[in-house]
């Protein structure tokens, strides 16, 4: 029966081929722009595709996490406190040779953390032109810092003007600490699980109801990112032609926004019911205790060594 | 407006985080005591719906770009103390997940967006709306308007906080150490590019939202809004009610406003017209050939002012003179504003008293 049924299927398989219109790639689409005319991503649909990327990285960052490498070791709250006081170090120290060795030294721990080093540079330089780099730039003219000109470039009533020394080291010294502050974040996230990252954060003191929210924001985030994805596919799915912005188009956006935040509250209600039914009485309890073993505080020790060298470093370099 | 690390000395962050964590703290409270048990999974979702918000980046022609926070819509939605840690958790995960906004920014940081921007959009939106009806256009104008002054202020606190730092710190070059940007030109990058794009993004998505919730979802509207008529007709019924003008909230609005704007004072070159003391005349240049008389006699009548000069240990400690006179000036101000404020309100009472037969104090006598 099953054998007639199957040797059935396979001519009405062939007469309900795809037609050859659908096969056919659509010339705008082209993302090469070889053939017809190259049609610019919307401003919306490249920061929806950012959202499913991101969603990637973030799945390959608790891959990163659970490999065995040095700072995977480390206890979270040793690497937490760790952080925030190289953080305070790089922020205080003034001298561009110790905030490269504070740089040397992430890419060393990242190499020693199974990452690939790669990478690691990447995703920290990808951030610090964006953010930083054309920013600081009109920084290095006299306009911005006067001082020792270094390069006139015009003069303005006599005086010449132009990229001064001073703008030179401060522009230099801002990207510097940026790139060496972002490392170091980068460092800690890659190596480190979300959630125990959230317990480290809970046991050095941040209130539990933050906790919990930030643990429940994480999943939702994903959660409503797919709405969003899910909204705007069905949307252009349903608009023919060529897509407008227009009025349609700006209550399209408001629509959405308003659709996505009465499903999240629909969905808050669920969740609490849930809760409730469960016990949730506005507390929750940590079942993991963590215990600081040997190896952390050899790592505690060498961070302080390591801070206390780059200080006075800077300190005899600003002398 | 996400600060990173590296852009702020870390006494500013110091500072940012000694005013956010007492704020944060508060806010958990009360929303705490508002809706007891639901508010973890209603605040987990509003965050993850701020952090999608703030996800939309606009590019900007200086080469940094702006987004809109929804911290305005989430005040408006939910009250601003629920968009302080909406706006606080979202801002988190950008520090730890995706390296936006720094750690030890992140106090100041949340200072910025989390804190001046809800309560200035609230206040905005409150301050507009008025007693308009939930469904009435004005409440759509309030929320945009609203969200873009919230971002604006935003915006400006950012600016502030970035350039105030070459004028604290430099090194022994006179290069700055941190933010080399001059109050007089962080202020303006960061204020032309949110008034001209992120504040509208803001004000759009907030007013959008609005409508929107009008016309589809009335229920998720009312739930901050208790107490205001649906629509025009119960509006007019209830119309009878009186706004009543409190006094201490006119005086501390009146003082926070002069506290916000006074670094305004920091950036202003040159003296004011007309305020020279009479030895610092320019005589040549007015023509004149010495003080006149009786400009000479009558300056300097009043000799007893205690902070003269606006100091008044004797410019041994200038800063500090200065501070306690700014400090000493807002509170005379606010005790003025109090005052004033105070006679209005029990004029308008008693007037109010009077032509309303209804009214409590007619009744039992």
């Amino acid at each position: 029966m099953t054998r007639a049924a199957a040797s059935a299927a396979t001519p009405a398989r062939d007469r309900l081929a795809v037609p050859a219109w659908l096969l056919q790639h659509d010339m705008a689409m082209c993302p090469c722009g070889c053939i017809g005319k190259r049609k610019k991503g919307s401003y919306l649909a490249k920061t929806i595709q950012g959202g499913s990327k991101l969603l990637q990285q973030v799945m390959f960052g608790e891959d990163v996490a659970k490999a065995r490498g040095l700072m995977q070791r480390v206890d979270p709250r040793v690497k937490l406190l760790s952080l925030l006081g190289l953080l305070v170090v790089a922020g205080l120290s003034h001298s561009m040779i110790m905030l490269g060795a504070m740089y040397a030294a992430t890419l060393a721990l990242a190499s020693a953390s199974a990452l690939p080093v790669g990478f690691f540079v990447k995703r920290v330089w990808l951030f610090v032109p964006a953010f930083t780099g054309i920013v600081v730039l009109p920084a290095i003219l006299s306009v911005v810092t006067p001082g020792d000109i270094v390069l006139t470039l015009w003069h303005w009533h006599g005086s010449p003007q132009g990229i001064t020394q001073q703008g030179l080291v401060a522009a230099g010294r801002v990207v510097a600490r940026v790139a060496v502050s972002i490392s170091l974040v980068v460092l800690l996230t890659l190596t480190t699980p979300w959630i125990r990252l959230l317990a480290a954060l809970r046991s050095l003191g941040v209130p539990r109801i933050f906790i919990l929210i930030i643990g429940m924001a994480y999943r939702y985030i994903f959660l409503l990112l797919t709405s969003v994805t899910d909204m705007y596919q069905a949307r252009q799915a349903r608009t023919p032609g060529i897509v407008r912005h227009d009025r349609a188009a700006r209550a399209f956006v408001g629509a959405s926004v308003g659709a996505l935040l009465g499903k999240a509250n629909q969905l808050s209600e669920e969740v609490h019911q849930a809760m409730t039914a469960r016990g949730f009485r506005g507390d929750v309890k940590t079942l993991e205790q963590q215990r600081l073993h040997i190896g952390d505080v050899y790592y505690v020790l060498a961070v302080v060594i390591f801070a206390a060298a780059i200080m006075i470093g800077d300190h005899i370099l600003g002398h | 407006m996400h600060i990173p690390d590296g852009y702020l000395s870390p006494q500013t962050c110091a500072v940012g985080f000694a005013v956010a964590v007492p704020v944060m703290a508060t806010a958990a409270a009360r929303v705490h005591k508002r809706v007891r048990t639901r508010h973890v999974p209603t605040l987990a979702v509003l965050a993850a719906v701020c952090f999608l918000i703030m996800m939309f980046n606009v590019p900007i022609p200086d080469g940094t770009t702006a987004h809109a926070v929804g911290g305005a819509l989430v005040a408006i939605l939910l009250g601003p103390w629920a968009a302080v840690i909406a706006v606080s958790v979202a801002l988190a995960f950008q520090a730890l997940l995706f390296g936006d906004g720094g750690v030890l920014a992140y106090g100041t940081n949340v200072l910025n967006m989390a804190i001046v921007l809800p309560f200035v959009a609230f206040g905005a939106y409150r301050l507009i709306s008025g007693n308009a009806s939930l469904t009435s256009g004005r409440r759509v104008v309030a929320g945009f308007i609203g969200g873009y002054i919230g971002l604006t202020a935003a915006a400006l606190c950012v600016g502030v906080e970035l350039g105030i730092q070459p004028m604290l710190f430099r090194d022994a070059s006179g290069a700055p150490l941190y933010s080399p940007y001059h109050l007089s030109q962080a202020i303006p990058a960061m204020l032309l590019a949110h008034l001209a794009v992120a504040g509208i993004a803001e004000g759009i998505v907030t007013a959008a939202v609005v409508a929107y919730l009008q016309r589809a979802n009335l229920p998720l509207l009312k739930v901050n809004h208790p107490g205001v008529p649906i629509d025009a007709a119960s509006a007019a019924a209830g119309r009878s009610r009186r706004l009543r003008l409190r006094p201490g909230v006119v005086a501390g609005a009146v003082m926070a406003l002069l506290v916000v704007l006074t670094p305004l004072g920091l950036l202003a070159p040159g003296g004011a017209f007309g305020e020279d003391a009479p030895e610092d005349l320019d005589l040549h240049a007015l023509g004149l050939s010495k003080i006149p008389e009786g400009l000479n006699q009558y300056n300097g009548i009043w000799h007893s002012a205690i902070f003269n000069g606006y100091d008044y240990t004797r410019d041994t400690h200038p800063a500090v003179g200065y501070v306690i006179s700014a400090i000493v000036g807002i509170l005379a101000v606010g005790a003025v504003v109090y005052a004033l404020a105070k006679v209005v309100a029990l004029a308008a009472g008693r007037r109010g008293s009077a032509n309303d037969p209804a009214a409590p104090g007619r009744v039992r006598t």
